[in-house]
């Protein structure tokens, strides 16, 4: 195995809710693996994505942002739209969490009847509302690996994902009430309104990001303590007496 | 303002009534007598007269410290004034504080009124109220369930706050001193300190870029998370100049700031930056009301402040410190941690971090966890970190991640057990860290750990 590189886009402003220990985290499992080295890029919001211009990013990560940057950042990903389309065909691994995902929806629609044009990606549609803010706990499941995650959002997304979804849920809302599939899916673009440090609380998903990134049998750095944490709370969230908000 | 109908009335009367029952029952009338004149009366903030002058204080952290010090100096200097400081700073709270000094026509008995206001109550409350001055302490990230982010709760304050209000900002912070950008402003600041950085160290940083031209911004200080002096190396985006600038040196205790083109001297309260900015603040909003320079310091010389959120023992040469770090605010405990690290001597740690609440009936969301900066424990003097409670494993794994030697680190479900995890033979002092619904279990663990010591001694 050789190196691994991890794209951290815009990290200045999509990084609420600790969630670029997504990927510090992600780095410090590659680290503990034999003969793997990690380049970390951070994109930022005035300068070209390493992605436009080159073909050997391992993981390119995006977090949740405000509402004002969620605007900034489809402003400046709207020129590599072709690109973006170009790599996930070819496989390319990219993970988005929180609201990071509206972005490569087809638009976000405001309260004030305002309509946000996103990159259009995938045919689905994002609805704000500022004063509902929806918080919640998902047990689902993906590729025959629990994932357990937390949801704090003010958005849900609408449209048609049966296709194209990342989790089945076993408890909890999918991308809107009463829907039963969480986040999007095409080949290895993997979007979810889960936010926080997501890999760290599913360390089987850790190893899935790890195996596409082309890992083979991937070890996990503190594995014994990530297992454990996990165990205790999967159970928590498989029992019906707890609460999902 | 509107016309007092029947209805209003009612409302008061009730109010009042509810009030002088709770009283009757040894209760404080903190939210509910307000809460039931709203009900009957929906607009009843609107209709009830309010006191001529009105200093609304606002911001996630320092803002009751700063009313309390207000309210403290102002009568000390004699100033007759009401407030909700023994109420909620909700609508709830200032409709309580409003009919409780109203007479029972609703007339208002004081000119003065100091009053401490949730920032997520803003639209319900400064529309009504229509205060003359708006203080904004500061605004940080706080718990993502309900206030979510910063700039979320800088549009909430700014859509509500009437245009003829005078603004009194924190211009070394770039989030908050934007708020209101069309009212009338005077700013206050702590000149660049030696413990300044060149640039943030924190993981939480919520202003990073430009708000004009999305550029990453330089700082000409940075103090912690976006506090500091910063401006845009693209555009001319900078912090704002302060009107009311002090120069804090926390070895001689003293800051200076000028006030009417003469250098005053003022005594500081508090041991720490992070607290001085409170200090700083009322400095500003008494000067503001025509206070003299000696009538404030007056005030600071009769202050006792009352550190509730902080208590010591020592036995044996071991200083045993407990503290709030309140949970699910990552700016707070990371603060916490930084004055523990930067306190002399060994220390050992014992966190008790779980919300006891949200265990009852969910499993608790510890995003938070990884926007505080446990890093900071990650230090030669830090001998050991304790964790006691439900979450314990998850603390163990932000430790891990954190750096820390997984030998250094100790887990236990039991908050009563941490106690017994303790090293105690190069320790010079031992910190419990705990949640806001920890502080028995807090001082159960101190009382243990002085019998361990086997010598009392309270300082
Ligand atoms: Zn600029």
């Amino acid at each position: 195995m050789g190196k691994i590189v991890i794209e951290v886009l815009y990290p200045e402003v999509a990084n609420l809710y600790g969630d670029l220990f997504n990927m510090k985290y992600l780095k410090q499992c590659f680290e503990v693996n034999p003969e793997v080295t990690v380049e970390w890029i951070e994109d930022e919001l005035n300068g070209k994505p390493a992605f436009a211009s080159r073909d050997d990013i391992s993981v390119i990560y995006m977090g949740p942002m405000t509402e004002y940057s969620q605007e900034l950042v489809i402003e400046k990903l709207l020129p590599y739209k072709d690109r973006i389309n170009e790599l996930i065909e070819k496989g390319q691994l990219f993970l988005m969490t929180g609201n990071a995902m509206e972005i490569f929806e087809e638009r976000i629609e405001c309260e004030d009847g305002r309509k946000i044009a996103g990159l259009g990606i995938f045919p689905l549609y994002a609805k704000r509302k500022m004063f509902q803010r929806y918080n919640s706990l998902l047990l689902g499941e993906m590729e025959n690996m629990k994932i357990v995650g937390f949801k704090s959002q003010f958005t849900h997304t609408y449209g048609n994902n049966e296709q194209e979804y990342m989790i089945q849920t076993l408890r909890g809302d999918g991308i809107h009430p009463g829907s039963k599939l969480e986040g999007m899916r095409r080949n290895n673009f993997l979007g979810t309104y889960l936010l926080g440090p997501v890999l760290v609380l599913n360390p089987e998903l850790t190893k899935y990001v790890m195996r596409l990134c082309g890992v083979e049998s991937p070890k996990l750095a503190f594995e014994e303590e990530t297992v454990k944490a996990y165990q205790i709370r999967l159970k928590e969230f498989e029992d019906e007496k707890t609460t999902l908000q | 303002m509107a016309r007092k109908n029947l209805r209003f009335y009612i409302a008061i009367w009730m109010g009042r009534l509810a009030r002088f029952a709770q009283r009757m029952l040894g209760m404080n009338a903190t939210y509910f007598p307000g809460r039931l004149a709203i009900k009957l009366c929906p607009d009843f903030i609107n209709r009830i007269d309010k006191p001529q002058t009105i200093i609304a204080v606002t911001g996630t952290n320092g803002k009751t410290t700063v009313c309390n010090m207000l309210i403290d100096i102002l009568t000390e200097n004699g100033y007759d004034l009401m407030n909700n400081r023994a109420g909620s700073n909700t609508n709830a709270g200032i409709a309580t504080a409003l009919l409780s000094y109203a007479t029972i026509g609703g007339k208002a008995k004081k000119k003065l009124g100091i009053l401490e206001i949730d920032e997520r109550s803003s639209k319900l409350i400064y529309p009504y109220i229509n205060p003359t001055y708006v203080v904004c302490t500061n605004l940080f990230r706080d718990s993502i369930q309900r206030n979510a982010h910063p700039e979320y709760i800088a549009d909430i304050i700014t859509s509500a706050i009437p245009k003829s209000t005078k603004m009194i900002l924190n211009a070394d912070d770039p989030i908050s001193s934007r708020l209101a950008p069309e009212n009338e402003r005077v700013y206050f600041a702590i000149d660049k300190l030696e413990s300044d950085l060149e640039a943030p160290q924190n993981i939480i940083n919520d202003c990073r870029i430009c708000p004009k031209c999305a550029t990453k911004l330089k700082y000409h200080y940075s103090r912690y998370h976006h506090i500091g002096k910063v401006y845009c190396p693209a555009c001319d985006f900078t912090s704002p100049t302060p009107e009311y600038l002090a120069r804090v040196d926390m070895e001689s205790g003293m800051m200076t700031m000028e006030l009417h083109n003469k250098a005053e001297q003022f005594e500081l309260v508090s041991n720490s930056v992070f607290n001085s900015y409170n200090q700083v603040t009322v400095t500003a909003v008494l000067t503001e009301l025509g206070l003299t320079p000696s009538e404030i310091q007056k005030g600071f010389e009769k202050l006792s402040i009352v550190e509730t959120r902080y208590s010591a023992a020592e036995a044996r040469g071991v200083e045993i410190i407990t503290h709030m770090a309140k949970g699910h605010n990552p700016i707070a405990c990371s603060c916490v941690f930084d004055y523990a690290i930067h306190e002399p001597g060994k220390k050992e740690v014992i966190l008790m971090p779980d919300d006891d609440i949200n265990h009852l009936t969910t499993s608790e969301n510890i995003t938070w966890a990884y926007d505080a900066d446990f890093e900071k424990l990650n230090h030669p003097d830090v001998l050991r970190v304790i964790v006691g409670g439900i979450r314990a494993e998850d603390y163990r794994l932000r430790l891990l991640i954190a750096g820390i030697p997984s030998e250094k680190i100790f887990t236990t479900k039991d908050e009563k057990d941490t106690p017994g995890l303790l090293e105690l033979k190069e320790t010079d002092k031992v910190f419990i860290l705990h949640q806001l619904y920890k502080t028995k279990a807090a001082k159960v663990a101190k009382e243990d750990i002085l019998k361990m010591l086997g010598e009392e001694r309270t300082v």
